[in-house]
């Protein structure tokens, strides 16, 4: 009986395995491969820095449209990442593959926060988001400090151009009365 | 304007609108009005830039998001002065009674809608000459200076030469001073109403025709890009379109105005 039940089970499962498989499949990112450079990048806070991903299918066949996408996270917990901020029009629309063919695309990074930061490059059909996504080697960003805003410097010019145009104007209107 | 327009010169006769403008000029700066504004102008923005400046936690965005704060306040703020200056031009004068020698003048009534018109934008000016040492002070680390200044410039005018010619219509129209200040500041809170929106309703077509259509939240939107973003000028060129029709078709409609509907009053109209 018990038997049984795990036969039948077993039979269901696969069977759900393969219809859910099939269409993904047809439409599978396996083929592609995904190159990044460089691999290694040190940066100052600010700075903006290019990300190359080229996407090359090794299929005989031609793929069906791809969507790359780049992700940016930090090594380091603590230091909140939010992807948005770092490049603008992180997923792309590649189109499809010809058979050997390849596509190059470029991101713009900035660099937002310092610290070690990675970034990886995702490439999945448009057809078939169930399908694994292929990727690229890990990209390490290391960003490092740069004092850009100098709080002690605000105090002079928040105080003094109030009180130039206040001694503007009270020169403009003593000079007025003496008239 | 207090005083009556002065004679031309006899040499070289000088433009109306010159005359009404310098006078208004005068009027506006010499009287101390415009200085006290600016200086009160420069307070809201010493507090914005300390408030930012001194917060020790400031990630690389968030200092270009303090740039986007400061310049989008003044822009903001000096293009309220304008509309204030302008919806004070023509029912400030009725009520003060100096309207009337004002339209005597050898002055045609283009002349004074331009000149007042000019008059009010001069606070816009001054509002963004004190915004200077702000974003500088802000901006300079991150390398945004010259480009939110420009910036600000720009959509600036654009915005403040719209609602100073709001202004202008209004207060041809109104029947009191008070009517002209009390319609110009409702119009000018619901213009920025929207801004006040949550992101969520914000997005969806409806949303972002909405701020395409209103020429404030599509002239910050527009820096807010630039500033923050980095998008280039021409990335987001459409956002500006609303600002630059507004501004064209309201000073066309203020000069159209003040020239066919300038009155002493209502019955003076009838």
């Amino acid at each position: 009986m018990t038997f049984r039940r795990v036969l039948v089970s077993s039979v269901v499962l696969a069977c759900a395995a393969l219809a859910s498989s099939g269409p993904a499949a047809a439409a599978s990112a396996s083929g592609v491969s995904v190159t990044v450079a460089p691999l290694r990048i040190g940066t100052e806070l600010g700075r903006n820095v290019l990300v190359h991903a080229t996407f090359r299918n090794n299929a005989p066949s031609a793929t069906g449209s791809l969507i790359a996408h780049l992700n940016v996270l930090s090594l380091r917990s603590g230091v909140e990442v939010d992807p948005e901020d770092w490049s603008t029009h992180r997923t792309r629309y590649l189109g499809a593959l010809p058979a050997g063919g390849s596509r190059t695309i470029t991101w713009k990074v900035h660099a937002i926060n310092t610290g070690k930061i990675a970034l990886y490059v995702a490439v999945i059909p448009q057809a078939g988001p169930t399908a694994r996504p292929a990727t690229g080697r890990t990209v390490q960003l290391d960003v490092a400090g740069r004092r850009t805003l100098n709080s002690g410097g605000i105090l002079p010019l928040a105080l003094g151009i109030p009180a130039l145009l206040g001694l503007m104007t009270g020169g403009i209107q003593a000079a007025r009365r003496r008239r | 304007m207090d005083a009556a327009v002065p004679a031309p010169s006899s040499r070289r006769p000088a433009r109306g609108w010159t005359i009404v403008g310098e006078q208004e000029l005068r009027d506006l700066w010499l009287g101390g009005r415009g200085l006290l504004l600016g200086v009160a102008f420069s307070v809201l923005l010493s507090i914005i830039a300390y408030l930012t400046a001194t917060n020790q936690a400031l990630n690389f965005l968030e200092q270009r998001e303090s740039v986007n704060l400061t310049l989008q306040v003044a822009i903001a703020v000096g293009s309220l002065l304008a509309l204030l200056a302008a919806a004070d031009a023509v029912s400030g004068e009725r009520e003060r009674s100096t309207l009337e020698s004002l339209l005597l003048a050898p002055v045609s009534r283009l002349g004074i809608t331009s000149g007042k018109l000019i008059a009010a934008l001069s606070l816009w000016a001054a509002a963004f000459v004190i915004t200077i040492p702000y974003v500088w002070f802000l901006g300079r680390g991150v390398g945004l200076v010259g480009k939110a200044v420009l910036l600000g410039l720009v959509v600036g005018t654009l915005l403040a030469v719209f609602l100073a010619s709001v202004g202008i219509v209004i207060s041809v129209f109104a029947s009191s001073n008070r009517v002209s200040l009390s319609v110009s500041l409702f119009l000018l809170l619901a213009i920025f109403t929207p801004t006040q929106l949550p992101s969520s309703a914000q997005k969806g077509w409806a949303g972002e025709l909405l701020l395409r259509l209103n020429p404030v939240t599509a002239g910050e939107h527009y820096v807010g890009k630039i500033v923050v973003n980095d998008h280039s000028w021409s990335e987001d060129a459409s956002w500006l379109l609303s600002p630059l029709i507004a501004a064209a078709v309201f000073s066309f409609l203020a000069a159209f105005v003040g020239a066919r509907y300038m009155r002493l009053g209502r019955r003076a109209s009838e």
